[in-house]
């Protein structure tokens, strides 16, 4: 092993350049001679040549090259290189390339020779030279090279000797185990050679074929299959794979597409462009014919989003649904053109196939079972014309029970869509009773989706398999769950709500064999809990929660379609105790259940909660608290005013007629989120995060004949609130009212404090300020 | 004859071991032998014209047996240009190609001198560089010119070079005579160990005269042959005309392969014809 030096290739080019820089500094640029390489053509006789130093590739099992004395082709030595068995935790494979710090001119030879032989009969991956851990511009490789238990010569042809007038890398290897297996090849009496023998070398690109492709504007495409092919000594043909910087690639019209000299073609334009290379003078076989339409065309607005309810469908690709893996969205089957990309139109993810002839779509490793579901969706555009009989075609695989390709239970259906239902440049929604893929007699093990057709050009979105029988249930609540008062943190045990702090490790979705399906999704951006399809479902809360010093439990919850929902509190034995929850809701709906309706329960060490019913619920905000400390909301009904109906102009109150017509939210550009609510039944106004709110009158009224405005007022948290009455101008006077209150506060105020700014004889609107939420009652005039 | 034979023997030992033909044929005496040239072809000449029709006649189609011209060879021969035609650098180009042509998958050409020049004893030569891949095989031979009358192999065959594509390095030269022809003639090869026949121009040439036959690739003689080394009649004391050709497949080539290019061009420099004069 001294003769190996583990060096890293950064170093020696660090060293080198230095050493340049210092010999820049000291002399004058025509003192210089013109650089001389050595033309060394050893590399490995007996021992490493002069310079020479060996890397070993990431990954690779670095102790698996040593040098053998024992096993040699001619001389004192040989290189042994130890495969590593699959699995060796030192390294996958064996590989490494040996390179000089100084570059080696070996324009004057053709090849690169060695002699091998291996324990077994192998084929080694790759070998070959150019590789120096830099930039590696002229690799050359040989492949699967095949090794026997005898020595014999391996010839690597240098695929142009004029380009390798300052190389640093001299051999490279890398080889895997075989069958998973491991085993030993020796190489010996590697040199570069003048062998004379080589001859005829015939350069390809693109492995010889000479290609037609459509493209567009912006695309970039690699020329790839460069090699050039010999004929060898013995008079067979080999090929050398050759790295781009051997060859000279050409454009036949730059205006419409060019080639870097590394092989990446550009487009730039529309037209037609031919991409050809040489070596040498020697043109390359092989070509690509490009047909440049321009800039792509595609949609410009996403597909129509889905409204199929997600509990009746399978998608494959959709942003509206849960997913199912797709393992290939191009299989790249043998004669399909098709490239696939994944891009967004609108922020919305879109596939999109060019150059489709057909494009195989494979789920194998999870096979859909579509059993249950009636129809195959999806939406696709393509700029390409659509005139009869162009057709888009859809086929249908399944694996059957054997769940693999073939063994005779396979089924599969193609169907094709034509004008009127096919058009260009717009989506088409294709909504395939699967009752139509009569072929398809079973569809438990579906596995491959095959999109073919006339249209090369498609865009592909909201794939996915649905149920048209069920049901579509109500979508979930537009806004969010109302956000809870501000509370001292000692007064509040929450368990799921954003405005407080949730005590920690709550599994809200303990596996207690329930069939409702749980998630959270966020309502205009708050988390929300939503149970889809209830029959129960637990809440197990991270360590037992002590609420025997709160007073009650709030619950926001909103369902359109359940008719039965009660809430438990358990504590350990298990002790629970239900209460129902009025359902459906019209919106949201608040419930603050005092706790002793939860009796017998042990408040001081509950575990869990349990909801039981039906339907689909979405919960928030699931909390103790402490009331009187800042409860949130009044628990009994405001005071039921005595005065006489006939001494009353009524506007908010169920004791008496209101003012028809009133529009108790005008739309004054107010942050105040209105609503009516019951308290204990009674009909309440609920100014939730007041900043202003406004009342219009059904009529503009004359109370000039009356004495006070009377209000009932409850807020826990409001510190400022104000009323005004406004007659036309406007005109119009605050009154101050105290808060916050105590539990509802009835105050009647004499109409004389608006006076005379306001004209009671023609009152049409009523103006609030200030902050906090306020609940009103029995707003009315009286004398 | 000046050559001593039992010297030349031990050159030819010689040349087995160290290689050392030049110096081997100054000190054999070969180079003593006095030649004169009685006829050429240097294929001077408009490219895509035919070579001097006073000089050349043309076996034409798939051998008068049908059979491949005796060799199971698969082209149909021609004296279309194509086929057969001046490059204008110099040459004669013998191109063999992949085209269906009269029931054959192949054409190419095949020249001769019959009944326009043919001579007993000399030296003849060609300078050439052959085509190359599997199943091409080139020729440049003699058969003896009373062929009519006591047909093949009784009229000898002295075959100076024959070449197998697939084997770049390689030549045969050969006597085909009574009781010693086809897999059973007198043959015998040379090798390049540093070139190749197909990527450069060599001369290939036999001095022929009573009871031997020498051969000779450039300067080296690789191959003499008298009456005793052939198993049965000598039949070369009488004249032989010339014969060129590159022929596709057959018995002593194999088939193409898929690997094999063609066109594939054999390229002629000169053909020249000496007498000894002493």
């Amino acid at each position: 092993m001294k003769n190996i030096k583990f060096q890293f290739p950064a170093l020696a080019l660090l060293a080198l350049s230095a050493l340049l820089t210092g010999l820049a500094c000291k002399r004058e640029l025509a003192d210089l001679d013109p650089a001389t390489f050595p033309t060394t053509p050893e590399i490995f006789i007996d021992g490493f040549s002069a310079g020479l130093n060996y890397g070993a590739f990431g990954g690779s099992k670095v102790t698996a090259f040593d040098v053998d004395t024992e096993v040699k082709y001619r001389g004192a030595a040989s290189m042994k290189f130890a495969v590593p068995d699959a699995g060796d935790p030192q390294g996958a494979y064996a590989g490494g390339a040996y390179f000089t710090s100084v570059g080696r001119n070996l324009s004057g030879y053709d090849a690169l020779t060695f002699w091998a032989k291996a324990s077994k009969s192998a084929s080694i991956d790759v070998v070959g030279f150019g590789n120096d851990f830099g930039a590696s511009n002229y690799i050359a490789t040989l492949r699967d090279v095949k090794v026997n238990t005898n020595w014999q010569k391996f010839i690597i042809p240098i695929p142009d000797p004029s380009k390798l007038t300052q190389e640093r890398g001299m051999f490279f290897y890398s080889e895997g185990p075989e069958d998973g297996l491991g085993y030993t090849f020796w190489i010996d009496e590697v040199k570069f050679e003048k062998l004379g023998t080589i001859a005829h070398p015939r350069p390809v690109i693109l492995d010889g074929q000479d290609q037609t492709l459509n493209a567009e504007t912006g695309q970039q495409l690699n020329i790839g299959g460069l090699k050039v092919v010999f004929n060898m000594p013995d008079g067979v043909d080999q090929g050398v794979e050759a790295a781009p910087a051997y060859f000279t690639f050409a454009s036949s019209n730059p205006g419409v597409a060019t080639v870097s000299n590394t092989g990446v073609v550009s487009i730039l334009d529309a037209g037609s462009a031919v991409i050809t290379a040489k070596v040498g003078e020697t043109d390359a076989d092989g070509s690509l014919s490009l047909t440049s339409l321009g800039q792509a065309v595609g949609p410009t607005t996403p597909a129509p989003t889905p409204t199929v309810s997600p509990d009746s469908v399978i998608s494959l690709f959709s942003n509206a649904y849960t997913n199912v893996p797709v393992d290939l969205w191009n299989t790249r089957w043998q004669f399909s053109t098709a490239e696939d990309f994944d891009l967004k139109i609108a922020g919305n993810d879109v596939k999109r196939y060019r150059n489709l002839n057909f494009v195989g779509i494979e789920f194998t490793s999870q096979q859909i079972n579509a059993t249950s579901m009636t129809h195959f969706h999806l939406d696709i555009w393509t700029p390409d014309p659509t005139d009869l009989p162009k057709a888009f075609k859809v086929l249908l695989v399944d694996f059957g029970a054997n769940g693999a390709f073939g063994g005779g239970d396979d089924a599969s259906h193609e169907l094709s869509f034509t004008r009127p239902t096919l058009v260009s440049n717009q989506w088409v929604s294709l909504d395939i009773p699967l009752s139509n893929f009569t072929g398809l007699v079973n569809r438990a093990h579906l596995a491959q989706l095959v999109l073919s057709g006339d249209v090369p050009n498609v865009y592909v979105d909201n794939v996915y398999f649905y149920n048209k029988g069920v049901v579509t249930p109500p979508s979930g609540p537009t806004v969010a769950a109302p956000t809870p008062p501000t509370r001292n943190p000692s007064d509040v045990i929450s368990v799921f709500s954003d405005a407080y702090t949730n005590v920690p490790g709550t599994d809200f979705n303990p596996n207690w064999g329930q069939a409702t399906a749980t998630s959270q999704v966020a309502i205009a951006g708050n988390n929300t809990l939503r149970y889809s399809g209830l029959n129960y479902q637990g809440t197990q809360f991270g360590s037992n929660l002590d609420v025997s010093g709160m007073t009650h439990l709030h619950v926001d919850f909103w369902t359109k379609n359940s008719t039965l929902l009660n809430i438990y509190t358990i504590s350990p034995g298990p002790v629970e105790r239900p209460v129902a929850l009025t359902v459906p809701t019209n919106g949201w709906s608040s419930i603050d259940i005092p706790l002793s309706q939860f009796s017998p329960v042990a408040l001081n060490n509950l575990i869990q909660f349990k909801f039981d019913g039906n339907g689909d619920i979405y919960l928030d905000n699931l909390y103790f608290y402490k009331a009187g400390s800042g409860g949130n909301a009044p628990t009994t009904a405001a005071p039921t005013p005595t005065f006489s109906a006939a001494n009353v102009i009524s506007v908010f109150s169920d004791a008496y007629t209101n003012i028809a017509g009133t529009d108790l939210n005008p739309n004054w550009g107010q942050a105040t989120v209105v609503t009516q609510v019951p308290v204990a039944g009674n009909n309440t106004l609920l100014y939730t995060g007041l900043n202003y709110q406004g009342i219009q009158l059904g009529s503009n009224q004359n109370l000039s004949t009356m004495t006070h405005l009377h209000l009932d007022v409850w807020t826990a948290n409001s510190t400022e609130f104000k009323v005004y009455i406004i007659s036309p101008g406007p005109a119009e006077k605050p009154y101050t009212l105290t808060v916050p209150t105590s539990g509802w506060s009835s105050v009647n105020i004499p109409l004389s404090e608006f006076t005379p700014t306001v004209n009671l004889g023609n009152v049409f609107q009523f103006k609030f300020e200030g902050n906090g939420n306020i609940y009103l009652d029995n707003i009315l005039f009286y004398k | 004859m000046k050559i001593n034979a039992s010297f030349l023997r031990r050159c030819v030992m010689l040349v087995a071991v160290a290689g050392l033909w030049l110096g081997c044929k100054e000190d054999n005496g070969i180079s003593e032998r006095k030649y004169q040239l009685v006829w050429e072809d240097d294929f001077s000449g408009t490219a895509g014209t035919s070579p001097d029709p006073a000089k050349w006649t043309y076996d034409i189609g798939i051998g008068p047996g049908n059979d491949g011209w005796g060799n199971q060879e698969l082209q149909y021969y021609t004296n279309r240009p194509e086929n057969v035609s001046l490059d204008g650098a110099g040459n004669l180009a013998i191109t063999a190609r992949k085209e269906n042509f009269s029931g054959r998958a192949f054409t190419s050409a095949r020249l001769n001198t019959k009944g326009v020049f043919a001579q007993a004893y000399g030296r003849y030569e060609a300078r050439m560089k052959m085509p190359w891949g599997p199943g091409i095989w080139p020729a440049f031979w003699m058969l003896g010119n009373n062929i009519d009358e006591v047909s093949w192999p009784q009229c000898g065959e002295i075959d100076i070079m024959e070449f197998r594509g697939q084997q770049p390095t390689l030549i045969h030269g050969t006597l085909h005579g009574p009781g010693y022809s086809g897999g059973a003639a007198v043959t015998k090869s040379f090798a390049l160990s540093n070139s190749r026949f197909d990527t450069e121009f060599h001369v290939f040439a036999v001095e022929w005269g009573e009871n031997y036959v020498d051969f000779f690739v450039d300067d080296t003689l690789y191959q003499r042959l008298t009456p005793e080394d052939v198993p049965g009649e000598w039949v070369y004391n009488q004249p032989f005309f010339l014969i060129m050709n590159v022929a596709v497949g057959g018995n002593f080539v194999g088939f193409p392969t898929p690997q094999t290019n063609f066109p594939q061009t054999m390229l002629v420099d000169y053909v020249r014809v000496y007498k000894e004069v002493n």
